[in-house]
């Protein structure tokens, strides 16, 4: 799969994209588009949201379609911008719906908790949630400027940072998500089995695939076409 | 590794005369010590957890059993290593971690048997996804905030070794950061 048009199309309308993949309702969410859009085809929403339509059906087409491969030739330096717009309004959907959802489900599940086990899972999420901050915050203060410098033509001086940099620093961020996982489910004991477990972790799975979908928009989007900006500059 | 610091062996051979050779060789290695010889298989207790190698002639298997070795010993996490007198099937023989022939000499035994600890703790065969002895003490040693290096050198084995152990106790239980191993431990 690697035609862009091939799974969705602009001409689609939104109602129907959802049908197909309940899931890319956050994307909307995260893009502040408002529900109620009626019988509006992907290319009418985009315009009045001016958002590029390519690149949103991109973002759409990785979510869905996990051997998806974009083609990023048609993609051009105005998108790298919308996809650090797009990458920080999710970071924002990270941080005020994901893991707020988790901290509370993590909230509830340890009341029931013996002390010992209490202490344990509240430390082990704490420590997770600033390590997720942190990543964002390093996103948002060092790689995403670092790229818009780029974009307006002078590659900083004063840095030999490369965006190769941001791959190998990219640390798996999902790792202690699941860990976590793996720890609700397989070895919290049988007598703390509540609805609310259940839907802790429903959760977690739910933000765990969210969160690999959004390294890749970082990987096979961001990365390839920065790379390509600073050859340029070369 | 038992408290004199050598890996234990487990022998399992019909012949008097063989037995008596391998553990003489084995037990001239200060790395190894031959702790049990049995003539039949169905004298191993499996539940014996700290048994490094167990070293068995597949002519003591019965035909039937001979194509699910590991199964055979409880899927137990020693190494396993045939002692071949005769030509088997690459299938039979595919089933050890490595093959001592009757004509190698001493230094070749002790190779194959290091190589074949390297190969188990490298690809555990185990059906059971349980821990063995050897990963829970590491797992604890981990839990600790030990490094490798430090794990390495309080169980007498290589950083190689331990990094295997802990990639095959992540594999088994889904967990991979220290933090989260360190969660598991303690609630354990």
């Amino acid at each position: 799969m690697s035609n862009n048009e091939t799974i969705y199309n602009k001409r689609m309308k939104v109602a129907d994209l959802l049908a197909s993949d309940s899931s890319l309702l956050s994307i909307l969410q995260r893009l502040d588009i408002k529900l109620g859009f009626g019988e509006a085809t992907i290319n009418e929403l985009c315009s009045r949201y001016g958002i590029s339509v390519e690149l949103f059906l991109m973002i759409c087409n990785i979510y869905s379609f996990h051997e998806y491969n974009p083609h990023i030739d048609t993609l051009d330096k105005n998108d790298i911008k919308s996809i650090t717009t797009y990458l920080r309004a999710s970071h924002r959907y990270y941080t005020t719906v994901c893991f707020p959802a988790i901290h509370e489900g993590i909230h509830t599940l340890v009341k029931e908790l013996d002390e010992v086990s209490r202490k344990l899972i509240d430390k082990f999420y704490d420590d997770y949630d600033n390590e997720i901050i942190n990543h964002f915050k390093y996103e948002e203060e060092v790689v995403f400027p670092y790229i818009e410098k780029l974009m307006e033509n002078n590659r900083p001086n004063d840095t030999q940072y490369r965006i190769g940099q941001f791959e190998e620093n990219h640390s798996n961020i999902n790792e202690k998500l699941n860990d976590l996982k793996n720890i609700i489910a397989k070895y919290l004991d049988e007598g703390y089995s509540s609805p609310q477990r259940f839907e802790l972790l429903n959760t977690i799975y739910s933000v765990e695939n969210d969160l690999r979908k959004h390294s890749l928009i970082e990987n096979k989007l961001l990365i390839p076409l920065v790379e390509n900006l600073e050859n340029s500059h070369e | 590794m038992n408290k004199d610091n050598k890996y234990k062996v487990v022998l399992i051979e019909p012949s008097e005369i063989v037995a008596a050779g391998i553990t003489q060789i084995i037990n001239r290695n200060p790395e190894f010590s031959v702790v049990q010889t049995l003539s039949n298989p169905t004298y191993y207790n499996a539940n014996n957890n700290d048994i490094d190698v167990i070293i068995i002639n597949p002519t003591v298997i019965d035909y039937n059993e001979r194509l699910d070795i590991r199964s055979y010993f409880g899927g137990t996490n020693s190494a396993l290593v045939a002692l071949a007198h005769s030509n088997y099937e690459e299938s039979v023989l595919r089933q050890y971690d490595d093959c001592i022939g009757i004509y190698d000499n001493s230094a070749r035994i002790i190779q194959k048997l290091k190589n074949a600890m390297e190969e188990n703790a490298e690809n555990p065969k185990s059906d059971i996804n349980e821990l063995s002895t050897r990963e829970r003490d590491i797992l604890k040693a981990v839990a600790k905030g030990k490094t490798n290096k430090e794990i390495a050198d309080e169980f007498n084995i290589s950083i190689y070794t331990v990094i295997s152990h802990r990639r095959n106790i992540s594999q088994k239980l889904g967990i991979n950061s220290i933090p989260g191993l360190t969660v598991y431990e303690l609630m354990n």
